[in-house]
């Protein structure tokens, strides 16, 4: 089955990785602007950031035969940063005019401090000027509240709900965020978050209409074949090949469509594999070049 | 005397007696460069001090418990480094101004790597005016380093002087998020509030909705609505 992870930070990872989603069925994926593990003191770690989020990383997707689409926006923790945020803020236009970057996000709350709520909001105004949809990251502690005040803000601007994609979903909030008309992301991880058979029994208990599951795979203990994985828990409780696809598939396409650069035809097609081929003078072999 | 008057005093006398050598000759030369080099010489000197002290315990056995947990400062968990380091900043505190001491103090921090990160973290309650470094001892907060973190939350009490409710309240909850026993934190009964005992409702209902087990020692936090 073919299949989409919407939410994995493949610069965290390695070939294997990409070579282990290919051979899983995972034909293309989205990687979110994020945190690095380690906070960035200048603007200037971002620029080279979001670059190599549109140049090396889709470069590298490619090689393994999987299309590659990002995100771009300043994350809630960094978000508090008074002058780092302005800054990165200011270059925000300039990224999200680029193909292939299908959403503004992450964005959020965090701590849920003043400084995230700011500039979650003029994240949403800019999101509305480009007409992208937003992925929204729920917070790992006090996350019910972080919720629903994240609801309240978009309610507050009255931002069209279905552009949205609330993102880390658990028992928990997922009844909350169904309630409205945004999305429900599901971070499938190996210790935290969710794990794949809670996932499958959400899905049995919920329906599929606008449940989106991801692996988040990045720096931390990951797993960036979750989605594989949660369609083998979703069959083993005998959930419809039809409802699984309708998760791992048509929803993400759904969801990011909406930004007009996420290609559905062009995803049919995965991108023709050439090893040999170099970006910037890279290529991803080592050594092992004709 | 004050009471940070009396930690540096334990801080030296301790150095004092752990040192000998080719060490404490390194430690009696620093400590009069900290406090009269330029920036870079005091940066060096703070990266130095792993390297030339070690890390070995500032307290070397448990008779010595004595020493430590002054106003709920855990110096039992301290180290060579850690102790050295703290008084190097505060012998700059002696001779700079304000302004500058606050530059240096901070350039310490930012480009100190994982562990003088930690030393700076430890000591930070012993600076003069300590308030002013109140926002980026919350960012340090948001690390994910583990030792970093514990370095604000265990055995420190500034966050209990310093810190508003919310970011006291956001360090509580990470605390339990990633297994850090409640009991290692300074002050946890006397910032008790209602708002604290709410989360960590929340977090023990998520945790049972999700089928995981909820941290034992929850009921620190909890007591909190009562106090």
């Amino acid at each position: 089955m073919k299949m989409i992870d919407p939410h994995v930070h493949m610069t965290s990872r390695t070939t294997d990785d990409y070579a282990a989603m290919a051979a899983a069925g995972i034909t293309a994926l989205v990687e979110p602007a994020f945190w690095l593990g380690q906070p960035r003191t200048t603007a200037g770690s971002f620029v080279d950031y979001f670059n190599s989020l549109l140049g090396w990383e889709r470069f590298r997707a490619s090689q393994f035969g999987i299309r590659h689409f990002c995100t771009i926006g300043l994350n809630p923790k960094e978000a508090n940063n008074p002058k780092l945020a302005c800054e990165v803020i200011d270059l925000l236009p300039r990224f999200l005019a680029k193909d292939g970057v299908v959403a503004v996000g992450e964005l959020g709350f965090d701590d849920q401090t003043d400084d995230e709520a700011k500039w979650f909001t003029r994240q949403l105004e800019i999101a509305r000027e480009f007409d992208l949809p937003v992925l929204v990251h729920t917070p790992h502690r006090d996350k019910k509240q972080g919720t629903i005040r994240t609801i309240e803000l978009l309610r507050s601007l009255n931002y069209p709900e279905e552009k949205v994609l609330i993102d880390h979903n658990n028992e928990e909030t997922l009844p909350i965020v169904l309630n409205t008309g945004c999305w429900a992301g599901h971070s499938i991880y190996p210790n935290t978050k969710m794990d794949e058979h809670r996932m499958a029994a959400l899905v049995k208990r919920y329906g599929t209409g606008r449940m989106i599951v991801n692996s988040a795979a990045d720096w931390g203990i990951s797993d960036p074949l979750k989605v594989p994985k949660t369609t083998e828990a979703m069959r083993a409780l005998g959930i419809p090949e039809e409802s699984i696809h309708e998760v791992v598939w048509n929803n993400p396409v759904s969801f990011f469509s909406q930004s007009g650069r996420f290609d559905v035809a062009d995803l049919a097609e995965p991108p023709a594999i050439d090893r040999s081929l170099l970006y910037e003078a890279n290529s991803v072999l080592r050594g092992e070049r004709r | 005397m004050t009471m940070n008057d009396s930690v540096r005093y334990r801080l030296q006398s301790a150095l004092q007696v752990r040192t000998s050598g080719e060490a404490a000759r390194w430690l009696e030369e620093a400590l009069k460069e900290a406090q009269r080099g330029s920036q870079a010489r005091l940066l060096a000197l703070y990266t130095e001090a792993s390297m030339r002290l070690g890390r070995l315990p500032l307290a070397a056995h448990a008779g010595e418990h004595s020493t430590a947990t002054l106003e709920g400062l855990a110096l039992e968990d301290w180290t060579l480094e850690d102790a050295a380091r703290a008084t190097f900043l505060l012998a700059r505190a002696d001779s700079a101004t304000p302004d500058l001491f606050e530059a240096d103090a901070r350039a310490c921090y930012e480009m100190g790597d994982a562990r003088e990160q930690q030393s700076w973290l430890r000591a930070v309650g012993l600076l003069p005016a300590p308030e002013r470094f109140l926002a980026l001892v919350v960012d340090a907060c948001r690390t994910n380093i583990l030792p970093v973190f514990e370095a604000v939350a265990c055995g420190n009490p500034y966050p209990s002087r310093y810190f508003p409710d919310r970011n006291w309240n956001q360090m509580v909850m990470k605390s339990l998020f990633n297994g850090v026993r409640l009991e290692r934190i300074t002050g946890l009964s006397a910032r008790a509030n209602t708002e604290l005992a709410r989360m960590a409702t929340d977090f023990a209902a998520e945790r049972r909705a999700a089928g995981r087990p909820v941290p034992a020692d929850i009921g620190l936090a909890l007591s909190s609505a009562a106090a």
